[in-house]
């Protein structure tokens, strides 16, 4: 395992600073670890060897876990990265509720005596997290807000690249126009709702003497399915620790039933897959249908882009609450899938939806535009008026299909 | 009696003919008109659920520029809003989401009179931000109980307590709805697929009244309009705006293509012909195993 191997009297003579180590809120669901969790403590595990290198550390990656029975999930996720795991573990938690999860987490994140055990260099100066990882979904998209809220620190949501470095930064107020070194500063990449754009956004301390504040740790959401775990190591060597919550608060929300709902649209499953974006603006409605016909014919589930969640065309209800729905929308933001056939149709590729597609078959796509980004992910480009082209598809498949009956009969 | 608040933004229309992207794909703000976001629209929807179902008085705010006012009047279309409130003040200008809840949560505690919001909806995110965090963040600060994805709700008024359903779907994991109940004060930030039924004739004619009373109160929205600035908010101008704000956005940049390893074959479709070898190679994949 390839780690900067520090002895503790190495890294004590830089034990000044307040801030370590990068905690991972991790997620799991009926005994299962949710992969994003894994993709997260993976991205950590990486930053963290560079950092220590780098900065000639000692700091850790510290997976928090909380649960009811979730003691047997901790050396799983030293196999995946983490160095340490706290994990805090009563039936109270058995299910994630926004109340509880932040109070709790926001403990072990200030609790310095947990550092004994993490990290005992760090003992006397240890005042908060460095860093923060909370998964951009569900649960982790409201906790990391009321967590961050709570500790009064700055947080970017659905990121899909990180960069730790030292920066050179002038700003009217963080800074007073002055230009001021910050260093060990999380560079927060988050692609807009377009897929075109990308914002990097820091959570810096205000060095500026008449707001001076700081602004730790620097937390961030990260969206399912943007870095991959590291290989499952069970040769990895971590600390895990149980956490009791002090004056313990129950939760204002009680559960009354939970229930699985079948999933109306499950692209894991299908095979093939007809995409729609932007380009059936001409005709949406009609051309809506021109797909549906075309799906139908090939047995294809149907998704979409991001933008057309955001419902731009007036359209019949039935259309409307079938398809532009954010389930349907494949990419980073979406779902990411991988049948044996993606057919993109009168969608231009932006990075998002590639993402989430790239990783098919074989790929199909029709298009007005030959410049278009979605050429590049491409094994045919059918260059025409979707309008044009899609009946022309349906028509002759449903002819080959009829073919093929009549001679199998 | 229920007070309801619902929080709004105003927000580029991505509606056709009315958003414009640049050449290189990206949103054109200047030529995009703004409107009420659709989730906000979500949102006082459900007020307007419980001021049918329950005699709510509902209060509607919106921090923003001045333009802002139009989507508090859209919102009071939909939600027969009796207060229209407007926090807008150059010091909120650059405020990341912290500093905007800083300034919702002061706003919320003002409303009719003071401290007496029961439940406060929002949206479950903006649809050009698309954070999601300033729901839960004012909803933190301002001590209420946070639910979020909410998908249909109902209220006991003597108990003073709410039943929801909520949907929790997590990556390559089952979707759960969960049936839950807690006291009031709440945060809901409402799912979109959110929907307000009303079963029976009476609910059906009392919705229709408070629709009508809606577009008389849009004839003068001044009269229901308050505009607060950070004096009237009582805020401290080191928590809002660019100084209360932890994050910065450092940089925005093209995002670079994605690598790739295929080599499109291009087609002309205008020979049927051509499509041929495209129509064996759909049937092969879609009919085989």
């Amino acid at each position: 395992m390839k780690m900067s191997k520090l002895t503790s009297e190495d890294a004590k003579s830089k034990t000044d600073e307040k801030y370590r180590h990068i905690y991972v809120i991790i997620e799991h669901f009926e005994g299962r670890v949710v992969p994003v969790s894994l993709e997260m403590l993976g991205e950590a595990r990486r930053l963290m060897d560079d950092f220590n290198q780098k900065y000639d550390s000692a700091e850790k990656v510290v997976a928090l876990v909380l649960g009811s029975n979730v003691r047997s999930l901790c050396e799983e996720l030293v196999n995946y990265g983490a160095d340490s795991v706290v994990y805090a573990n009563h039936d109270e938690l058995k299910y994630p509720r926004n109340d509880i999860d932040t109070r709790i987490i926001v403990q072990i994140a200030k609790d310095t005596q947990l550092i004994k055990e993490i990290s005992p260099e760090y003992l006397n100066t240890f005042a908060r997290p460095r860093y923060m990882f909370f998964a951009a979904d569900n649960i982790g998209r409201h906790l990391s807000s009321t967590v961050l809220a709570e500790l009064e620190s700055g947080l970017a949501s659905d990121i899909n690249k990180l960069v730790i470095s030292d920066l050179d930064i002038r700003h009217e107020h963080k800074t007073k126009g002055k230009t001021v070194r910050y260093e060990k500063i999380l560079e927060m990449y988050r692609p807009d709702f377009s897929g075109f754009l990308w914002t990097t956004i820091l959570c810096l301390d205000n060095k500026n003497p008449e707001i001076l504040r700081e602004y730790h740790p620097q937390g961030c959401s990260i969206i399912p399915g943007a870095f991959k775990p590291i290989d499952r190591d069970s040769s990895r060597k971590g600390t895990v620790i149980e956490y009791s919550p002090e004056g313990y608060q129950r939760s204002k929300i009680k559960i009354l039933n939970r229930k699985v709902v079948e999933k109306t649209i499950d692209y894991d499953t299908s095979k093939v897959i007809v995409s729609f974006g932007r380009g059936i603006k001409d005709n949406p409605e009609q051309n809506i249908r021109l797909i549906e016909d075309f799906a139908e014919t090939l047995g294809a589930a149907i998704g979409i882009t991001l933008p057309l969640s955001k419902k731009p065309y007036q359209l019949s209800q039935t259309l409307d609450s079938k398809y532009m729905i954010p389930d349907r929308v494949i990419g980073t933001s979406g779902s990411k899938v991988a049948p044996s056939l993606y057919v993109a149709i009168g969608l231009s590729g932006a990075v998002q939806h590639v993402a989430g597609m790239k990783e098919s078959d074989i790929v199909i796509s029709v298009n007005t535009d030959e410049n278009s980004p979605i050429i590049d992910e491409s094994d045919i480009f059918i260059k025409g008026k979707l309008e044009e082209v899609v009946p022309l598809l349906t028509e002759q498949l449903k002819k080959q299909i009829q073919a093929i009956s009549i001679r199998s009969n | 009696m229920l007070h309801v608040a619902v929080i709004i933004k105003l927000e580029p229309d991505f509606s056709e003919g009315n958003v414009s992207y640049n050449s290189d794909g990206t949103l054109n703000r200047a030529e995009t008109k703004n409107i009420l976001g659709p989730h906000s629209a979500v949102a006082c929807n459900a007020a307007f659920y419980c001021k049918v179902r329950y005699g709510a008085q509902v209060s509607v705010g919106t921090m923003g520029p001045p333009i802002a006012e139009s989507a508090l009047k859209q919102a009071q279309i939909l939600s027969d809003a009796e207060e229209l409130n407007l926090y807008s003040d150059r010091m909120f200008a650059g405020a990341d989401t912290l500093a905007t809840a800083e300034v919702l949560k002061n706003g919320i505690e003002k409303m009719f009179g003071g401290n007496k919001i029961d439940i406060v909806f929002s949206g479950h995110r903006a649809s050009d931000g698309e954070t999601g965090q300033t729901g839960p963040q004012t909803a933190w600060k301002l001590g209420y109980t946070f639910l979020g994805n909410v998908i249909d709700f109902e209220i006991d008024l003597e108990r003073k307590v709410v039943f929801a359903k909520r949907v929790i779907s997590l990556q390559g994991m089952d979707t759960i709805i969960e049936e839950i109940e807690s006291p009031l004060p709440v945060f809901i930030t409402i799912d979109p697929s959110y929907r307000s039924i009303f079963n029976t004739v009476s609910q059906r004619l009392a919705a229709n009244n408070f629709r009508k009373e809606a577009s008389k109160r849009i004839e003068d929205t001044g009269q229901y309009l308050k505009i607060l600035d950070g004096k009237k908010l009582e805020l401290d101008p080191k928590l809002v705006g660019l100084p209360g704000s932890p994050t910065i956005v450092y940089r925005v940049e093209k995002i670079p293509r994605a690598k790739t390893n295929r080599k499109a074959e291009i087609v002309d479709p205008s020979n049927v012909n051509n499509l041929a070898p495209v129509i064996e190679k759909l049937i092969q994949i879609s009919r085989g195993k």
